[in-house]
């Protein structure tokens, strides 16, 4: 019934991600136009769990954006910290993000400067399941991002970097704080540089940077207390890895398989066509250094389908 | 009797003459800005939504913006930058056909109170012409 309920609702919001504008993973800056509303779904797949959920976007001005994305896990294991792609929690996790177009130059038919800020809000929907102990309380979290980039025609290419913190309900309980930096060249090739209304297929290639931190849990829950409502994870979950056997003076208890750094490289495609976008790609692991003995993460793949409301374009 | 008719058949004529309105009647306008493809059928739905638009049709790769409108339209060039404006592209220099009056150089599309510098022009002043000049 866990599986099928976020299936269920991804199929029923079933149409697209992020704003289908920009790269896959990496950050991106550009946002929808005033009255425009986007939805779909992406699904995200790394060291062999899966995740995805819907995304919706509102664009309130042409520089001022809202979404909201859900994504669900849909199998369980061990779950890694820090998010995969920029602009969705990388854990299951109900997030609203606004996009602000701070700057905006216009500089040429096709081209443009622009950078956006990005603020985010989010709170816990599922607990996944860890190997050393119970799953981590529920807990907010906040996200600040910033990309710049360029625009045109023929190449595109945009640096960003975001910030995610947790706190704690419970005031013990904490998952792992991240930082995400990405940078991303994209081209459009000339034979496939057609006019409007054909297809408009771009080709980008994506690197990552990440470093997430320890996360820690209260020093008084025993192992197995937790109240993890996912599937049964005794079959898939490596053997239970023994917590820090000594809290320390705060009562808490640092998890030493969390956390870790690593950089990934790959590319992605989108294409946009009428109201829709596709969106795919894939990041190797060019360097990896986790915290613990954390479940490899050499793969990330990423798809998601987007389909666009225009009729509300002020 | 007489000048009752008179009367009437001038009120008639008065009636059945058109107003001499003057309005666009096709505009060609480049764009900066414009990237992709979901770009120009956004610029397109929103720039359709204006009052006297008969048809849009945005060319991605010269970044120009077609214009074609209906006759006895209110349109106004200035909503139709601020327009583009809003859906966050920039308007530049435009190529019009519209309907108005010459005055010296200056070229006064009245229905719309808009008015632009079109240089010396053959053409009697104060007759409404059609004419197609350049705007920057």
């Amino acid at each position: 019934m866990t599986r099928i309920g976020p299936l269920l609702l991804c199929i029923c919001t079933s149409l697209s991600w992020a704003d289908g504008h920009g790269p896959a993973f990496g950050f991106g800056t550009a946002v929808l136009g005033a009255g425009d509303t986007s939805i779909g779904s992406a699904f995200m797949w790394r060291s062999g769990l899966i995740m995805g959920g819907p995304v919706t976007s509102y664009g309130i001005t042409s520089d001022f954006q809202l979404s909201f994305s859900a994504p669900f896990d849909f199998n369980s294991g061990e779950h890694p910290t820090g998010r995969v792609v920029a602009l969705m929690p990388g854990v299951p996790q109900a997030e609203i993000l606004a996009a602000w177009r701070f700057h905006h130059r216009l500089t040429g038919i096709g081209t443009r400067f622009e950078s956006t800020l990005y603020l985010g809000s989010s709170i816990s929907t599922q607990l996944p399941p860890r190997a050393d102990g119970p799953p981590l309380a529920r807990s907010p979290g906040f996200y600040a991002a910033a990309a710049t980039g360029h625009v045109s025609r023929r190449y595109y290419v945009w640096a960003g970097a975001g910030y995610q913190e947790y706190t704690s309900f419970n005031g013990r309980d904490h998952q792992s704080n991240s930082f995400l930096s990405s940078l991303v060249f994209g081209w459009r090739p000339p034979f496939l540089d057609k006019e409007y209304p054909k297809p408009d297929w771009r080709f980008f290639w994506e690197s990552t940077g990440e470093w997430s931190g320890y996360a820690w849990r209260s020093a008084q829950a025993p192992l197995g207390s937790g109240h993890n409502h996912a599937v049964s994870t005794e079959a898939v979950l490596p053997p239970r890895q023994p917590a820090n056997p000594l809290p320390n003076p705060t009562g808490i208890v640092i998890l030493t398989n969390s956390g870790g750094s690593g950089a990934y490289s790959g590319p992605t495609f989108l294409l946009t066509y009428r109201n829709f976008a596709f969106q795919t790609g894939v990041l190797f692991a060019v360097w990896r250094d986790p915290n613990g003995t954390q479940p490899p993460d050499r793969l990330r793949a990423v798809a998601g389908l987007t389909y666009y409301f225009l009729k509300g374009r002020k | 009797m007489t000048s009752g008719v008179r009367i009437a058949a001038l009120a008639l004529l008065l009636l059945a003459t058109p107003p001499a309105r003057a309005e666009y009647l096709h505009i060609q306008l480049k764009i900066y800005g414009l990237d992709c493809e979901l770009c120009a059928r956004g610029v397109s739905a929103s720039i359709g939504k204006l009052a006297g638009i008969e048809s849009v049709n945005v060319s991605i790769k010269t970044g120009m913006l077609d214009v074609i409108l209906t006759r006895g339209n209110k349109f106004k060039m200035s909503d139709l930058r601020k327009r583009i404006r809003q859906n966050g592209f920039r308007a530049m220099e435009a190529k019009v056909t519209a309907i108005g009056q010459l005055s010296g150089s200056k070229f006064e599309v009245l229905g719309a109170n808009e008015s632009y510098d079109v240089g010396k022009r053959d053409a009697a002043e104060g007759t409404p012409i059609e004419l197609t000049f350049d705007v920057h």
